[in-house]
């Protein structure tokens, strides 16, 4: 246990335990990234990234500060365009489709910073969530399951989401991502910034999100320990390229990964 | 000149003041909601609002031999000017600005003050085509008549009017009900609507509305198909108003219009309400000083006469650049779209 000892918050005691069931990763992969390939303008940010993800994991995505994680899952949501390397989502080729395109195929992505809308009331953010649900029965349904997840929210209902302290806009970020009841769900740094409660909180959320509704999970963490914990499998990226993959567990016991993200000396 | 005559005077034209900030406020929304989505003042809008009141300059022409109710013209004429100028602002949109999505901001302004200039030559030439420059509206009879004349069967609704000094044209409540009318529709769209959210959500953070599944180019281009129809119905109200236009007739208006905007809060819907009222009455406030000329002795007062109204809304406009610049409910407490 010698890791937890300089990040107290992510004791793996009170991680939550990683779903039961292990999903079956022999067919064909739900996810697909094929040696993708994404630039900012000049700047080569994806060096030929390839990923899989099958119907019901836990994908834990993990490496430091300009690794390359949120690109890649801007990549697959479709914020921007891979410029090579092919990206197939539920056997469709997906590579350039435009996210409010892709979002309309059951993915749903909580980008980093949350990015709620500001002068949008609790509930509207969740309605908005819900824009490519046409039937007002069922939106309101998905919004009553996500008070359910998040009684916080309800108590927060018609508050403004800018008002809210960061962990609440993490909730609602989450819930209004649920609204649509995704197959996929994209998470970007989901604990970043939150005190120690509301980040056990979010993963006992996410494990739970997995296990009820089978919902397949990309996760991107700065908190690795966190991540590995309830992940089943996990990749390691730097500088833009792949560097490890693997069981989550094995991952979490590797020498090079526990010196470089997991805080050990 | 006296008290007892001074404060019915006073009275008509604060009140003739709302029903001209009225027509400011529908055109100024049209600004502020493009505004709202795309960070660009539409120099454009006083143009696709002129336009709209000559559409229905050519729709009371055509109707003016035709026994038609007079109601029943206006409503055709209002529904023409909205959908003209809606689409034209779409078009703009979709020609002029989407191509410099992107660019520096100062680009798309300098583009939406060259298309205002087209379309103002373009107006002046399809009208010039048939012979005429300056476009008097034929508005249907009765229109210019006092509101709840002597003869007529609400005679004590007038009647009682003129006794408090209220003094006022049928087509000028008319003007108010039509402008009551699309803000009460623009505030159910906006607020209670599945566009009307999707609208705020792009307007709020476009990036992650698209995450939401939400097409932010469809939604810009109904802002813009809103904003052009408000354009359309103000410019109906402003020819109903003044009677006579032309191609050029967009400038003052506009000009007054977006200081509205910016005044209220540039961005915000109620702001841009609340800055057109405010705006007609200190323009037409400005345009009667004179009387004071007498009143207080100083007779330099006399000279400012109407012709000096409209410094009124640029004094404003500077005096809110200075010390609020966000406007009376800009940003922080307001939606915007």
């Amino acid at each position: 246990m010698t890791q937890s000892t300089t990040q107290p918050s992510t004791q793996p005691t009170t991680a939550p335990t990683p779903s039961q069931t292990t999903p079956d990763i022999s067919g064909s992969a739900m996810l697909e990234l094929g040696d993708i390939h994404s630039y900012y303008d000049h700047i080569h940010a994806l060096k030929g990234i390839t990923l899989k993800a099958y119907e019901g994991e836990i994908v834990a995505l993990i490496g430091g500060n300009g690794a390359g994680k949120t690109t890649t899952l801007r990549t697959i949501s479709g914020m921007m365009k891979p410029r090579t390397g092919t990206l197939t989502y539920l056997g469709e080729d997906i590579a350039g489709k435009p996210a409010h395109k892709t979002m309309q195929m059951g993915m749903s992505h909580v980008p980093e910073g949350r990015r709620i809308f500001p002068q949008l009331s609790v509930r509207e953010n969740l309605e908005v969530g819900a824009y490519t649900i046409t039937d007002r029965k069922l939106i309101e349904e998905r919004v009553q399951e996500g008070f359910a997840y998040f009684p916080r929210l309800k108590e927060r209902e018609n508050q403004l989401g800018g008002t809210m302290s960061g962990g609440e806009q993490q909730m609602l970020a989450i819930a209004r991502a649920l609204m649509v009841n995704p197959r996929l769900l994209l998470l970007d740094e989901p604990s970043m910034g939150l005190s120690p409660l509301f980040v056990e909180a979010i993963f006992d959320i996410i494990v739970k999100l997995n296990k009820d509704h089978n919902t397949t999970v990309l996760l991107v963490e700065q908190n690795a320990n966190m991540a590995l914990a309830i992940a089943h499998r996990a990749y390691v990226l730097q500088t833009g390229e792949m560097k490890l993959s693997g069981k989550a567990s094995d991952i979490a016991k590797d020498e090079s990964v526990r010196k470089a993200y997991l805080g050990d000396e | 000149m006296e008290l007892s005559i001074l404060l019915p005077f006073i009275v008509n034209v604060i009140i003739g003041g709302l029903v001209l900030g009225f027509v400011y406020a529908i055109i100024a929304l049209g600004y502020t909601m493009v505004y709202g989505v795309l960070q660009l003042i539409n120099f454009a809008h006083s143009e696709v609002f002129i336009t709209g009141a000559v559409v229905g300059f050519e729709v009371f022409r055509i109707l003016q031999d035709s026994a038609m109710n007079g109601y029943l013209k206006l409503l055709i004429a209002l529904l023409a000017a909205m959908a003209v100028s809606g689409l034209l602002n779409v078009l703009i949109e979709r020609l002029a600005y989407r191509p410099l999505r992107g660019s520096p901001r100062l680009v798309p302004l300098i583009t939406a003050i060259g298309v205002s200039l087209i379309l103002q030559d373009t107006l002046r030439f399809l009208e010039g085509l048939q012979g005429r420059f300056d476009l008097t509206y034929t508005l249907p009879a009765g229109f210019g008549d006092k509101f709840c004349a002597a003869e007529s069967t609400c005679a004590p609704v007038g009647n009682f009017l003129r006794t408090i000094g209220v003094d006022v044209q049928l087509k000028d409540v008319i003007l108010v009900v039509v402008a009551l009318v699309s803000l009460g529709a623009l505030n159910y769209v906006v607020n209670r609507t599945r566009l009307g959210k999707a609208i705020r959500a792009v307007s709020q953070d476009r990036v992650t509305a698209g995450l939401m599944g939400i097409d932010s180019n469809l939604m810009i281009s109904a802002t813009f198909l809103i904003g052009g129809a408000l354009g359309g119905v103000s410019g109906v109200l402003f020819g109903l108003k003044f009677g006579t236009i032309n191609a050029y007739s967009g400038f003052d208006p506009g000009i007054i219009a977006f200081t509205a905007a910016v005044l209220g809060g540039i961005g915000s819907i109620p702001g841009a309400v609340l800055g057109g009222l405010l705006l007609g009455v200190i323009q037409n406030l400005i345009g009667v000083t004179n009387i004071f000329g007498n009143l207080l002795g100083l007779a330099n007062l006399g000279t400012i006469d109407a012709s000096y109204s409209k410094i009124g809304p640029f004094i404003v406009l500077v005096l809110i650049l200075i010390f609020k610049p966000t406007g009376l409910l800009g940003k922080s407490n307001v939606e915007k779209v």
